[in-house]
Parts: C-alpha cells; structure tokens; sequence
C-alpha cells in the first residue's frame, strides 16, 4: 500500500482548540481535567470530565444551522474546517466526488436527543423538534460534514467504542489507497459529558471516581489507577497519498503505514485475561507496516488505567516485543485531558505526528505510585526528547476491540 | 402589530434568520432556501403563536409570505 500522508490537522480538545495550543499544553503536562458544572452531576459516582467551554468563540457555523444540530456534529465541523483550511486544498479545485468523510463515535449525540424526548413526553408529539431525527445518530457528522462542504465520495461512520475513531483513520486510509477518493476528512468526534450520556458511560464501570483530586484523577500504569476519565471533543485529520500530497506541495505531517485489529470475542464489556488478540493486532500492524519490533521509537497507549486495562496492555507489548521493549518509549498524552472514546485516536494520532516532527515524547502525567505489575517506562510526568521515526498507536474498545495504527514521519 | 409582521417574526425567530432576508412575495425556499424539515418546525411555530392547526400541507416551502398570511386570518377567523 502506498503511503498515506496527513496533510491538515483539526483539533477541538480540552486542552486546546487549535492544535499549536493542543501541542504545548500536552507538552507542559498539565492536567485539564475539571469537575462536571453543565449540570447538577454531584450524584454521579464519577462527576469529572475533560471540557471544551470555548466552542461559541472558535465557530465558523451561523446559528440557522447550530440549532439543527447537536454538540458532537458542532464540534466535528469546527475540527473539519480547521483541518481543511491546513490542508491548503482549493476546494474550488477539487472533485467532490471524490472526497469523503470517515469518522468515529461511540454514543451518538445525547444533548440534543434528551433534551427532545423529554420535550416529547411533556408536551406531546409537537414538542420535539423536526431535527432531532437527523440530529443524534452516530453518523450525523458525517453527514453534517458531506453536507457542509458537498462531499459525495465514499463515506462511512464507524462505532466502534474507544476504537472507534482509529477504524475510521484506517477507513479513510484504505480508501484513499485504493484510489476511490482523492482526499478524506477522517477522524472522530464525541460530546458524552451531558445527564444520560454520562450516566450510561458510569454504568460500564471504568471510570475514575477521584472526584477530589480531579487533577490526579487519570494516572494510567499508577498504583492507585482507578479507571480513566472521560473528556469531549474532535480530532480530524487530511488523508491522500502521498504522490498526491507532493505533487500539489503539501505540508505533509507523517504518514499513516499500516494497520492491525483483532477482536477479544471474551466478554462485552472485559478484555480476555488472555492478551493472544491484543498481542495478534501488534503483530499485524507491524507486518502491515513491514516493520521489525527493533524499529519501533514510540508506541502511545491505550491507557485504559483500570488495574485489569493496564497490566493487560503492559503483559502484551513485553510478550510481543521481549527485550526490545526497554528501547521504546511509551506514553499516554490523554491523562492530561480524559479519553474522548470515539474521538480519542484521532488526538492520539495527532500527539503522535507532533511528537515525531518535534522528537517530544509527551509525557503520562499523574504519577505517583509504581505498580509492580506496569513495571515499563512510561515517560512519567515530563517530556522527553528522543528521535522518533516511527510509532505505533493502541486503541481498545470496550470487550477487546484491538486496533493498532503503525505511524511514520 | 400587524399579522404580517408577527409571521416574518415567527419565521425569524424559529429558523434564526434576518428580518431582511425575507422579501414580499417571493416564497421562503427562493429567499432563504428553506429546507422541508425547517418547514415542519415553521409551520408549528406558527401554529403555537396564533393558537390554530395547520397541517404542512397547508403552507410548503414554495408559500409566499402573503399565502402564509392569509392562510392564518382564514383559520383565526374560523375560529
């Protein structure tokens, strides 16, 4: 497969709402993780979350169009537009039949949809708005997206929890490989932190509940790990090829390689305490890539930070890579603002072409305590700089949904 | 104020577009391209504000502002 390179960057995060403030707030390794104010969460067991408040200042969007739509389509407009507009493409000068859109999400838009049914249950059949049909599928930003711009290539959501956004990278990949579009807007985009949403992401149980010191609360591969806290936001990247991106001068980021993806088929909701799957999609990914587990510098994790999610992950990258695990770096940059499930990759693959532009291992902030068990190195709390050119990126769904992406500068 | 002007009001307010944009006698899809599903939620608006029924049968995209007018005086008369 020819090389696919990212040309254009969108970012709406807690932690910053371009991506040259993404890229210094990772760097300076604080926490941007803050308890829940939208709405009264003081009754739920975990009430703290990664938020974007800035959205209104940063969109492009009139309101005729806002009121239609719901947060996660919002926020997945705004990182398409900036994500675009970095790319540089003239979309005065492009086929829009050949451009399309792939992206991740997990649960679908809720603000907009509780807000609806419960207008529905008070008021009757009039008191829902007409736009709430199109308003909190899955796939409504990418419908959104085609819309806004008049994308009618080959375009796809894909759910996936937590892995969600990283198929959908591989999607949009595979599709600009294979030449059906010349182009692809792909990434995620997620906004769970409302009454249900968050109350149904407490319900699966790996959440922090260190509603006191939020701050500490996300600290994967630490002693005292109680689970990861959850964050809202989008990631968007420019997928084309890379003959493409040179002919026409491109700045190119880095370069998606290859792929690998397994299912634990264990439990809905557990990873298999056996780590075959998860150590079976490392595998793949560096075949894909027609790479050697010598070759890897950085690999950014999963970081479930439950005690199961981390020594699970620690077990199978020392059973795939043995020794040569001591040469790689190893982080998670989302402790600093939550896991944005069907987002997270997206930002994870946009911390991660920045760290191989830079040579800046951002670091796993919070730690306090070593676990014996999550006995590697972790890049604890501050930034390294080391040479990196080329890393790996481990998304798990819930249930053991593996996916590794294999990145490139 | 005159019933007109309530409509354009109504209409305004529901689809958050300017008082400009909508011009006398052409229909809501020419001037501010008016999508069906905007429609349904004009056409409850209106129903709320002037206290009548109106099925979206009655007042589509391609109604002037002047047929969505005297659709409502009809109804409210007939009230």
């Amino acid at each position: 497969m020819e090389r696919i390179a990212i040309t254009g960057v969108g970012v709406v995060s807690p932690c910053g709402m371009k991506k040259e403030t993404f890229w210094a707030n990772l760097k300076r390794g604080d926490s941007f993780v803050d308890e829940i104010k939208r709405f009264d969460a003081s009754l739920y067991p975990s009430r703290i979350a990664g938020q974007v408040h800035e959205l209104d200042h940063y969109t492009h969007l009139p309101a005729r169009l806002i009121k239609k739509i719901d947060l996660f389509s919002h926020m997945a407009l705004v990182a398409s537009e900036q994500a675009l507009k970095d790319s540089g493409i003239d979309l005065k000068n492009v086929d829009k039949n050949r451009a399309g859109v792939f992206m991740g999400n997990a649960i679908g838009g809720w603000l907009f949809a509780e807000t609806e049914l419960r207008d529905m249950y008070i008021e009757g059949r009039e008191g829902v708005s007409p736009y709430m049909a199109s308003a909190w599928f899955p796939a409504a930003p990418q419908g959104q997206v085609t819309i806004y711009y008049g994308f009618k290539g080959y375009s796809k959501t894909v759910v996936a929890d937590k892995a969600s956004s990283a198929l959908a990278l591989w999607y949009g990949a595979k599709i600009v490989a294979q030449d059906k579009n010349d182009f692809v807007l792909a990434g995620g985009m997620e906004a769970p932190i409302t009454p249900y949403a968050l109350l149904s992401a407490n319900t699966c149980g790996n959440l922090s509940q260190n509603n006191l010191n939020y701050k500490k609360a996300y600290c994967p591969y630490d002693l005292y790990r109680d689970g990861f806290v959850l964050g809202e936001g989008s990631g968007i990247v420019v997928l084309e090829k890379e003959s493409k991106a040179r002919n026409r001068n491109a700045k190119v980021y880095g370069f998606i390689k290859g792929v690998g993806f397994s299912s634990d088929g264990y439990h809905y909701s557990r990873y298999s305490p056996d780590t075959d799957s998860l150590e079976g999609a490392i595998s793949d990914c560096l075949k894909d890539s027609g790479w050697g587990k010598n070759e890897i510098d950085y690999i950014c994790l999963d970081a479930e930070a439950t005690i199961m999610g981390d020594y699970l992950e620690t077990k199978a990258l020392k059973n795939v890579f043995g020794n040569e695990i001591k040469n790689i770096s190893l982080s998670a940059p989302k402790s600093a603002y939550g896991n944005l499930l069907g987002a997270q990759t997206a930002l994870d693959l946009i911390a991660t072409i920045f760290s191989l532009k830079t040579g800046t291992v951002l670091p796993t902030i919070n730690h306090q305590m070593d676990d014996p068990y999550c006995d590697l190195d972790y890049t604890f709390n501050k930034p390294i700089q080391r040479e990196i050119k080329k890393a790996l990126i481990i998304a798990r769904g819930r249930g053991g949904i593996n996916v590794v992406l294999a990145v490139e500068k | 104020m005159a019933l007109k002007d309530e409509v354009v009001e109504v209409i305004c307010s529901t689809l958050e577009v300017k008082k400009e944009e909508i011009k006398d006698g052409q229909n809501l899809y020419d001037s501010i391209g008016v999508d069906s599903t905007e429609m349904v939620e004009v056409v409850v608006s209106l129903g709320k504000r002037f206290g009548i029924q109106i099925e979206t049968s009655e007042i589509t995209k391609f109604s002037t502002l002047e047929e969505i007018v005297s659709v409502i005086e009809k109804k409210k008369n007939a009230n």
